[in-house]
């Protein structure tokens, strides 16, 4: 897959601040590309270069193998920019919102009448066209917003925090709206602290610390590479001190833990009694479906009786706590 | 089909939109109908009743008209514009601004455009209540017609002081205080060091300087900086049968040609107006590495 946006040593200051320290980020076209870090990690700041706003101190970055520094005008028809506030003009319409920055990207008048249109229907705002945007919800503020960043028929978008402050009802719906446009081929790179959404909608992600990018690529590989084991739930209603025996001696068992328990100081003490329980244990397992199916059997061969055997399935927020761990 | 300037359009909907910009031009033209009023009442009982009194009722109604019209310009352009980018920037539009294929040139001169426009809107509206004066005698087209060029040049100066505050600085508070400072400094400090030349070049063995060509264009020159200074000075040589477009000093050696005040006002006041502008289209510029306004990590 060709990319859209590659960077290359990328390095920002701000005085003797470093926001960004030699980034290297690439971006697949058609792709949608979470882009995940703490606060100040230096997200906005690599958003702002890539929509020549702000130039690096070094380093390079292309748009469409156009470079930011060298051809910002090109860049600038190339990439749509909703940044993480919404701009206002008092006294202003929904569709002369939409007007005005279609002139401001030179799109013909008849064109731009169309495009409103088509836009304000494809964010759900037909029916507020003639609405002034400050009376707009936040939600639907951030919908223009979109079909703002969407007018010049931009390749890229670049949203920084669009579901912030949004309700769930409005971050739902922003969700489907970014399926949609990806659905039309459009590239999406889009920050976001809400993890569990970005895990839903993202096909890409990069995670971002101190101005360095400690992981990036697809979701899933990343998720594999991340966590090469997998944890597994096991539910015991009877047979829970031997169910430990079992896995304690298993070859593809990492570690064992009893739900609640912290770490292995518990697990070594008095076995489980059938008369407390039912009782859960989290396994740490390293072998594969087979292996795993072969555990289930094996538990149950030994007489354990089981109500609940399942991987724990591990997500974004898991992935993001264990890369940046302690360097914070 | 050309476009219109994006920003002059919208700034335009936007200015006139709502009652404000009404309000605004209510209040300028009812002080200046008040003023006159007041003036014919104080004045039309002094002048007599010889064949010369129409005449100097037109001339001191038509003085006092534009007067008070260029107070109120001075005041009200640089308020115009000084909010124009440093708005933008409050509003958290200005980024959506440079990042769009606008050039920064557009975005200033739109800015300034859209200002001006209603600058003319209340030069214009003047208009009907100076040409009262032609009623009474004594004014001439000549006199109304640099009156509207000297309020109009005069509105551009201090409409690029404004815009040139609003796009160095974030806060339209900030930049319309040092827009007026600007302002007050410039019409308040040509006099003041006119005053203190003219003291110390009269009572100093200097005299013969007085009369050296470098002088008199220097004095000409410091003095085509102040619009009420350039301005009443020209209406006082064309009502002594002056020529509206240069005079000439006499001085013991020889005489010398110079442009009429308003001229030499009008060609300063374009060339000043010319640098801030370029100056402010220097500002409206994503920002140099490392050197970003707002620290946004």
């Amino acid at each position: 897959m060709a990319s859209i946006v590659e960077t290359c040593d990328l390095t920002h200051r701000y005085g003797s601040n470093l926001a960004l320290d030699h980034l290297n980020l690439t971006i697949p076209e058609g792709a949608i590309f979470g882009f995940i870090g703490p606060n100040g990690a230096g997200k906005t700041t690599t958003m702002r270069i890539l929509t020549t706003l702000l130039l690096p101190t070094s380093g390079e970055a292309r748009v469409a193998g156009v470079s930011v520094t060298r051809e910002p005008r090109v860049v600038r028809r190339l990439v749509g920019f909703m940044p993480d506030f919404f701009g206002v003009y008092d006294n202003m319409k929904s569709w002369e919102y939409l007007d005005f920055f279609g002139r401001s990207y030179g799109i013909p008048a008849q064109q731009r009448r169309r495009l409103i249109g088509e836009l304000l229907d494809l964010v759900d705002l037909g029916h507020k066209r003639d609405e002034p945007v400050m009376s707009l919800s936040r939600g639907m503020k951030q919908r223009l917003s979109l079909a703002r960043a969407m007018m010049h028929d931009p390749r890229l978008l670049i949203l920084d925090e669009p579901a912030s402050g949004l309700d769930p009802r409005a971050r739902i719906e922003l969700r489907e709206l970014l399926r949609e446009l990806r659905a039309m081929g459009k590239t999406i790179m889009i920050s976001s602290h809400i993890l569990s959404e970005l895990a839903e909608m993202c096909t890409h992600i990069g995670i971002i610390e101190r101005g360095k990018l400690l992981a990036a690529g697809e979701v899933q590989e990343i998720l594999r590479t991340m966590r090469p084991h997998r944890i597994i739930e096991i539910r015991v209603v009877s047979g829970a001190a031997r169910a430990e025996e079992l896995l304690r001696t298993h070859p593809d068992v990492l570690e064992l833990r009893r739900e609640g328990a912290r770490a292995s100081t518990e697990a070594e003490a008095e076995p489980l009694d059938d008369e407390t329980g039912p009782h859960t244990l989290l396994v740490d397992f390293a072998g594969d479906e087979h292996a795993l199916g072969d555990l289930l059997a094996l538990l149950i061969a030994g007489g354990v009786r089981i109500s609940h055997f399942a991987e724990q399935s591990s997500d974004l927020e898991d992935i993001f706590l264990h890369v940046t761990k302690g360097i914070v | 089909m050309l476009e219109l300037n994006p920003i002059l359009v919208k700034d335009l909907r936007s200015r006139m939109r709502g009652a404000r910009a009404y309000i605004l031009l209510t209040i300028y033209l009812l002080i200046l109908a008040g003023v006159t009023l007041l003036l014919y009442a104080a004045i039309s009982g002094d002048v007599g009743n010889d064949l010369n009194a129409g005449r100097r009722i037109g001339q001191t109604l038509f003085f006092t008209i534009a007067t008070v019209a260029l107070i109120e310009v001075c005041l009200i352009t640089p308020v115009l514009t000084s909010g124009s980018i440093a708005g933008e920037k409050e509003r958290q539009t200005y980024d959506l601004l440079v990042a769009s294929l606008l050039t920064p040139w557009q975005i200033v001169w739109g800015k300034l455009v859209s200002a001006l426009a209603f600058a003319s809107l209340l030069i214009v509206a003047i208009v009907p209540m100076m040409s009262l004066s032609f009623l009474f005698g004594g004014v001439g087209l000549t006199e109304v017609l640099i009156a509207i060029a000297g309020l109009f040049v005069t509105a551009v100066l201090y409409a690029t002081i404004g815009l040139f505050w609003s796009a160095m600085l974030q806060s339209s508070l900030g930049a319309t205080g040092f827009a007026i400072g600007t302002v007050i400094v410039l019409l308040l400090g040509i006099p003041f060091v006119i005053v203190i030349a003219s003291l110390i070049l009269g009572s100093s063995a200097l005299s013969n300087l007085l009369d050296s060509v470098w002088f008199i264009y220097l004095s000409r020159f410091v003095a085509a900086l102040h619009p009420f200074i350039a301005l009443g000075t020209t209406a006082s040589h064309l009502s002594s049968g002056g020529n509206p477009f240069f005079e000439i000093v006499r001085t013991g050696t020889a005489n010398v040609i110079v442009p009429s005040p308003w001229v030499l006002f009008t060609i300063l006041a374009l060339i000043f107006s010319a640098v801030l502008l370029a100056a402010s289209v220097r500002l409206v510029q994503p920002a140099p590495s490392g050197a970003d306004r707002r620290k946004r990590p």
